[in-house]
C-alpha cells in the first residue's frame, strides 16, 4: 500500500490524502527542530524582559537588561569591547582566510597536478574537533615549549618568539589564525564550486580574446563568483559574531589576558552559566538580553547584506 | 490542492509551535511558583517523607558533582552507608567540572536534579540556596562540631545553613624537598628568607616559583596566599568586611604589590603560562616552589610518584607564618527530591568522624571536621597550620568577595592581569576592585 503510494506520487497522480502523508515526512524532523531552536529562542527572547533573582525569574522590567548593557558600567564597556573584537575576528577571517582560500581555490582551478590531493589536504583540519584543534594549537604556541617559538629561536628570530596567548596584543589574533588554518579548507571548497560554475563557453571566449591573468579575474571571473562571495561573507560574518568553542577551547570564557580575547559569546556564557571558574554567580536576564542582541546583529546584518549584494549577482 | 496541502501544513506546524509555547509558558510558571514556595513545600515534604522511610522501602540516592575524578572515593564510601543502612543505596554520579553548574542549574529550574547536591562554596552556593531550591539543614545531628567561619560557605541570605562542609582547601606553599635538600635549603621563616631561598634556587638553574599569569584564578588564589604578608591577614579581614578599610588602602595596595615582587623568580614568559604548565615546571624539577592549594598535592604525585613535595606556610616579614583556607564544597538536600529523610541520613553521615577520616585519606584532602586525622603526613602537618587559628586566614576573595556581577574577584583577576603586563599601575588595582565591590557590598555589622 504505502508503496503504491510512493510510486503514485512519484508519477505525480497520488490522491490528496497520499500527497498529506508523504508531506507528513518532515514532522518529526520539525517538531525536533522546533524544541530544540526555535523554543529556545524564543524562551530566552522571554527571558531577557524579566529581571532573576539568581536562577529563579523575577519581575517583568521590560528592556531594563538591554538598557544595562549599553550604559552601565561595567558592562556597556564589556559589551563594546567584546564587540570590537568580534568585528576584528570577521575582517580577519574575511582578509586571511578567504583571501588565501581564493588564492588556493584559483590555483587549483587552473588544474595544477595533484589538485584533487591538495584540496584534501587543505581541508583535512576541518574534520578534526574545534578542541582537538585548541588544544593542539595551544601546545605549538606554548611560550617556552612550543614549536612555533622553538623554531623562531632556532633560524635566529628570537625577538620574534613570544608570549602569543599571554600578551593581550598577539592572543585574540594568534587565535583568529588558528580558525583560519581551520577554515581554510571550508572557504576553498566555496571558492572552487563557484570557479567552476563558470561556464566553459565563457572562459573558452574569455581565452580566445586574449583575456589572461588578473584581467581575466577582474573582468570574467569577479562577476561571476558574487554568489560564491556572499555565501562566503555571510558564513563567515556568522561564524565571527557567535565565536566561541576555539577561543572558550584555547583560553576558557573569561577573556583572559586581561579582556583581549572576549567576545559577544564568552561574555553571553559568562553570564548565563557562571564562566569556566565554577564559583561565579549567573545572570540569566542579562545573558539572555546578550542571545538576543547577538541573534538580531546576526540576522539583520545578514539579511540586509544579502538583499544588497543581490544586484550585483549577473544573470546568465 | 497544492494550496491546500501547504495551508494544511501551516496549521499543524503553528499547532506545534503553539503547544511548545503553552507547554514552555507552564513550566515557566510552574518553576516560578513551585521555588516560590518551596519554603512551605520543603516542610510538606518533610512531613510526607516520613512515612516513606517507615515502610522500609528500597531507596535510591544520587549526588551530583563536579568531582568526576573522586568517583572510586565516593563509591567506597557510598557502600559504607549501604552497609549502615541497607535499605539506601547511594550512587555518585558527577558530571564534569565546567559543566556541572549549568547541568545543575537547568536541572534544578526544571524541578530535577540529583537527590544530594555537592555544593559549590560561597557565592555560587548561596545562589542556589537564595533560589529556594534546597532544604534547610540546621539542627542536622554533626552540624554543630563545624566551625562557623567554614558554615559559612553553605549559608543563605536568610542566615539558615543549607549545606555540610565536607571538604576544606589551604593555600601555601609547596616545595621540592628532595630539591632543598640537594641544596642544602631549609624551609624560610621570614620573607626575607623566602626571596634568599628563591635567589639560591635561581642560581643553581631552578625556576624558583612554578607561576604564571596566563589563567586569572592563579593571580587571586597566590594573592590570598601571599597577600597576608602585606595587609596581616585576619584583623585586615574583619576590618575590610566591616568597612573600616577597603581594597584603596595602602595595606591592601602592597599586598598586590608583592605579586610583581616575585616577578624576578618567575619562569621565562609567565604570562603566557597556565596551570598545566605550572604543574608540568614542579612535577618534572624545574621549579623548586609552587604557590598552591593542597588539593594539587594528590594531583601531582599521581604525575611524579617519585616526587617529594613538603608544604610550609608562608613567612610574613616579622617571622610569622599564614595560610589561607576556605571551603571546597558542601553537601545539600535538593528542595525536589522524593526522599527526604534519607537524604537527610546521608547528611548526617557525611558529618561524621568516620566519613570525615575515610576521605580524608581516600582524597588525600582535608576533612571540615576538626576531630579528623589525616593517615597522610603531608596534609596533616598542613591541617595543623590550617586548624591554628594565629596561622590560618580566610581566602578574602573567595571567602567574601565572590559577589557581583561580574564578581569583584573576576575584577581583582583582570585587573592584576593587567597590572602584572604593564597596562595598569598598583593603585589601579586596588581602585577596580573597590569599583566592583561598590556596586554590591554591605559591611557587616562588627
Amino acid at each position: 500500500m504505502s508503496h503504491n503510494a510512493v510510486n503514485e506520487s512519484v508519477k505525480g497522480s497520488g490522491s490528496r490524502w497520499q500527497q498529506v502523508v508523504i508531506h507528513l515526512f518532515p514532522l518529526p524532523a520539525l517538531v525536533i527542530y522546533s524544541v530544540v531552536i526555535v523554543y529556545s529562542m524564543v524562551a530566552a527572547f522571554g527571558y531577557s524582559f524579566f529581571s532573576w533573582k539568581g536562577l529563579t525569574r523575577d519581575a517583568f522590567v521590560g528592556l531594563d537588561n538591554f538598557v544595562t548593557l549599553f550604559t552601565q558600567e561595567p558592562y556597556n564597556e564589556t559589551f563594546w569591547n567584546a564587540l570590537g573584537h568580534n568585528a576584528y575576528y570577521f575582517a580577519l577571517e574575511m582578509v586571511v582566510q578567504n583571501g588565501i582560500a581564493f588564492m588556493l581555490a584559483y590555483v587549483l582551478y587552473t588544474k595544477v597536478k595533484g589538485a584533487e590531493w591538495f584540496k584534501s589536504a587543505i581541508f583535512l583540519p576541518r574534520l578534526l574537533s574545534v578542541i582537538v584543534i585548541g588544544f593542539l594549537w595551544k601546545l605549538i604556541l606554548n611560550p617556552n615549549t612550543g614549536v612555533l617559538n622553538t623554531f623562531l629561536k632556532t633560524i635566529g628570530l628570537d625577538s620574534w618568539a613570544m608570549s602569543w596567548l599571554g600578551d593581550p596584543d598577539t592572543a585574540l589574533t594568534s587565535i583568529i589564525m588558528v580558525n583560519n588554518w581551520f577554515g581554510v579548507g571550508f572557504s576553498l571548497l566555496i571558492w572552487l564550486a563557484g570557479l567552476q560554475a563558470i561556464p566553459a563557453e565563457i572562459v573558452e571566449a574569455a581565452r580566445l580574446e586574449g583575456v589572461k591573468g588578473l584581467k581575466f579575474i577582474r573582468m570574467i571571473v569577479a562577476p561571476l563568483i558574487v554568489p560564491s562571495f556572499v555565501i562566503i561573507t555571510v558564513f563567515s560574518f556568522i561564524h565571527a559574531f557567535e565565536a566561541f568553542e576555539l577561543v572558550y577551547a584555547m583560553q576558557g570564557s573569561q577573556g583572559e589576558p586581561y579582556m583581549s580575547t572576549d567576545t559577544l559569546a564568552t561574555y553571553f556564557y559568562r553570564n548565563a552559566f557562571g564562566g569556566t571558574s565554577g564559583g561565579d554567580s549567573v545572570s540569566i536576564g542579562l545573558g539572555s538580553a546578550l542571545a538576543v542582541i547577538m541573534f538580531a546583529i546576526i540576522s539583520v546584518v545578514s539579511t540586509v547584506f544579502m538583499n544588497v549584494t543581490r544586484k550585483y549577482e549577473v544573470e546568465l | 490542492m497544492k494550496k491546500s496541502v501547504s495551508t494544511m501544513l501551516m496549521v499543524i506546524l503553528l499547532t506545534i509551535l503553539a503547544a511548545c509555547g503553552n507547554n514552555g509558558g507552564n513550566g515557566a510558571n510552574e518553576g516560578a511558583a513551585s521555588s516560590a514556595e518551596a519554603a512551605n513545600t520543603a516542610t510538606e515534604s518533610e512531613t510526607t517523607a516520613a512515612p516513606e522511610a517507615t515502610s522500609e522501602e528500597a531507596v535510591r540516592l544520587t549526588i551530583g558533582s563536579w568531582r568526576t575524578e573522586d568517583k572510586a572515593a565516593y563509591d567506597k564510601i557510598a557502600a559504607q552507608f549501604h552497609e549502615q543502612n541497607p535499605t539506601i543505596t547511594v550512587e555518585f554520579a558527577p558530571t564534569k567540572n565546567t559543566e556541572y553548574n549549568t547541568v545543575l542549574n537547568t536541572q534544578l529550574m526544571t524541578g530535577e536534579g540529583p537527590d544530594i547536591i555537592h555544593l559549590r562554596p560561597y557565592v555560587a552556593g548561596k545562589q542556589v540556596a537564595d533560589s529556594n531550591f534546597l532544604v534547610p539543614l540546621d539542627g542536622t545531628p554533626g552540624l554543630e562540631q563545624i566551625p562557623s567561619e567554614l558554615l559559612i560557605a553553605a549559608t543563605g541570605s536568610d542566615g539558615k545553613v543549607y549545606g555540610a562542609p565536607i571538604l576544606k582547601n589551604a593555600s601555601l606553599i609547596l616545595y621540592n624537598k628532595q630539591l632543598f635538600d640537594k641544596l642544602g635549603l631549609t624551609e624560610p621563616k621570614t620573607w626575607d628568607e623566602l626571596i634568599q631561598t628563591a635567589e639560591a634556587l635561581k642560581s643553581n638553574k631552578i625556576v624558583p616559583f612554578a607561576f604564571g599569569s596566563k589563567e586569572g584564578w592563579i593571580l587571586s588564589l597566590t594573592h590570598g596566599a601571599i597577600g597576608p604578608v602585606a595587609y596581616g591577614g585576619n584583623d585586615f579581614v574583619k576590618q575590610i568586611t566591616t568597612g573600616q578599610t577597603n581594597f584603596t588602602s595602602q595595606a591592601f595596595t602592597d599586598s598586590v604589590q608583592l605579586l610583581k615582587d616575585l616577578e624576578p623568580y618567575y619562569p621565562d614568559n609567565y604570562e603566557g603560562i597556565g596551570m598545566d604548565d605550572m604543574r608540568n615546571l614542579f612535577v618534572t624539577e624545574q621549579a623548586g616552589m609552587m604557590i598552591m592549594g593542597d588539593w594539587e598535592i594528590a594531583v601531582m604525585r599521581k604525575m611524579n610518584p617519585d616526587l617529594q613535595i613538603d608544604a610550609f606556610p608562608v613567612p610574613t616579614k616579622d617571622g610569622q607564618a599564614s595560610v589561607s583556607t576556605w571551603v571546597d564544597g558542601s553537601f545539600a538536600i535538593n528542595v525536589n527530591s522524593k526522599h527526604q529523610e534519607a537524604a537527610k541520613k546521608f547528611i548526617a553521615f557525611a558529618l561524621t568522624e568516620s566519613f570525615g577520616t575515610t576521605l580524608s585519606n581516600e582524597l588525600v584532602r582535608q576533612s571540615t571536621i576538626p576531630s579528623v586525622q589525616s593517615g597522610d603526613e603531608l596534609i596533616k602537618k598542613i591541617a595543623s597550620f590550617s586548624n591554628d587559628a594565629a596561622i590560618a586566614t580566610p581566602y578574602m576573595f573567595n571567602v567574601y568577595f565572590a559577589a557581583g556581577n561580574p564578581s569583584s574577584k573576576t575584577a581583582f583577576e583582570t585587573s592584576v592581569q593587567g597590572y602584572l603586563l604593564g597596562k595598569l599601575k598598583v593603585e589601579d588595582v586596588g581602585a577596580e576592585v573597590q569599583k566592583s565591590v561598590d556596586t554590591w557590598f554591605k559591611p557587616l555589622s562588627q
